[in-house]
């Protein structure tokens, strides 16, 4: 990127300091990485925060399931960010090398504390019988044409919330990256050193697991 | 997945989901799966619902975080650990 542009670029930041700013969106992630690298400029390491503070606070708490371990987490990662960000050679996205820094800081959280988890094991977990037939396990709990209101109303979204925190941890992160993130197969994999297949896997359990669940509390609901 | 001998029941349904969903099986498995969900009101249930509820994981992307205490907690502790005075 030529000097001029980047000058031009930190007085526009300096005088609005507004991360919506159009010069602003049209720059990215990788890009102004690469500008903080050079000049370690605050109001650079600013507008990477605002663009990634949730996702690196939501990755956090779905993984180590506390607020005070999420903080604790997202505070690593950052003060890891400044320190090491050097390290990212733009091989990948800058969001999933980001991504791969707070899953590894919240696993090593996890481990330190021994934190309790749940023996649930999707592994087998499937919706049909030994005859792999649906019959009449489904239909009478459908919920799909539920008007909206119903299905993101604010207590719909605290059950399925909870419900992702039962999941087994290998299946609730795969779960947020692919689902909530949006990360395609590839990337989850990338960011968790781990197979397509094995996330794939994950997922599909997963998935599984969180539609039966909603079904349950859709059905109790109607009564 | 292999195609079943007397084509798809429920089970092939639900194990070929997740490709389905992301328009990667191949013609024939298509096929063999939505001609069974046509006469399977059970399935055609199953794929309402898994997307219904993956519409409604989606929603969850919005939730912010990040509250500005969280921010300055963040601020005075890299002001403490990046310039040691
Ligand atoms: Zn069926």
């Amino acid at each position: 990127m030529e000097r001029g542009f980047i000058k031009r670029f930190i007085n526009t930041i300096t005088r609005s300091k507004s991360s919506d700013d159009s010069t602003m969106s049209a720059i990215s992630d990788e890009e102004l990485v690469q500008m903080y690298i050079e000049q370690e400029d605050e109001l650079i390491f600013e507008e990477i925060l605002s663009r990634h503070a949730d996702k690196v606070f939501g990755l956090a708490l779905r993984i180590t399931r506390t607020t005070e371990d999420a903080e604790e987490v997202f505070q690593e990662v950052f003060i890891t960010l400044t320190k090491k960000i050097g390290t990212f050679r733009g091989e990948s996205k800058f969001s999933s090398w980001l991504y791969r820094v707070t899953a590894n800081a919240s696993y090593m959280r996890i481990r330190s504390e021994k934190k309790h988890e749940s023996n649930l094991s999707l592994e087998s977990y499937a919706p049909y019988d030994e005859k792999g037939s649906l019959m009449g396990r489904i239909r009478n709990k459908d919920w799909s044409s539920r008007p909206d209101l119903a299905i993101f109303s604010k207590e719909a979204v605290t059950i399925i919330e909870n419900s992702i925190n039962e999941l087994p941890e290998s299946n609730r992160v795969v779960f947020h990256l692919r689902d909530i993130e949006g990360l395609s197969n590839e990337e989850a994999a990338k960011v968790l050193g781990l197979s397509v297949a094995a996330v794939k896997s994950r997922l599909h359990r997963a998935r599984l697991f969180l539609r039966d669940k909603l079904s349950d509390y859709f059905y109790e609901w109607r009564k | 997945m292999t195609n079943p001998p007397h084509g798809f029941i429920c089970k092939d349904v639900v194990e070929n989901i997740m490709d389905y969903i992301d328009k990667e099986l191949d013609l024939e498995t298509l096929s063999e799966l939505e001609k069974h969900t046509g006469m399977c009101p059970e399935c055609r249930a199953f794929v309402d619902t898994y997307n219904r509820m993956l519409d409604l994981a989606g929603k969850l992307k919005e939730k912010k975080f990040v509250t500005p205490e969280i921010r300055n907690r963040l601020r005075i502790l890299l002001q403490s650990k990046v310039k040691p005075s």
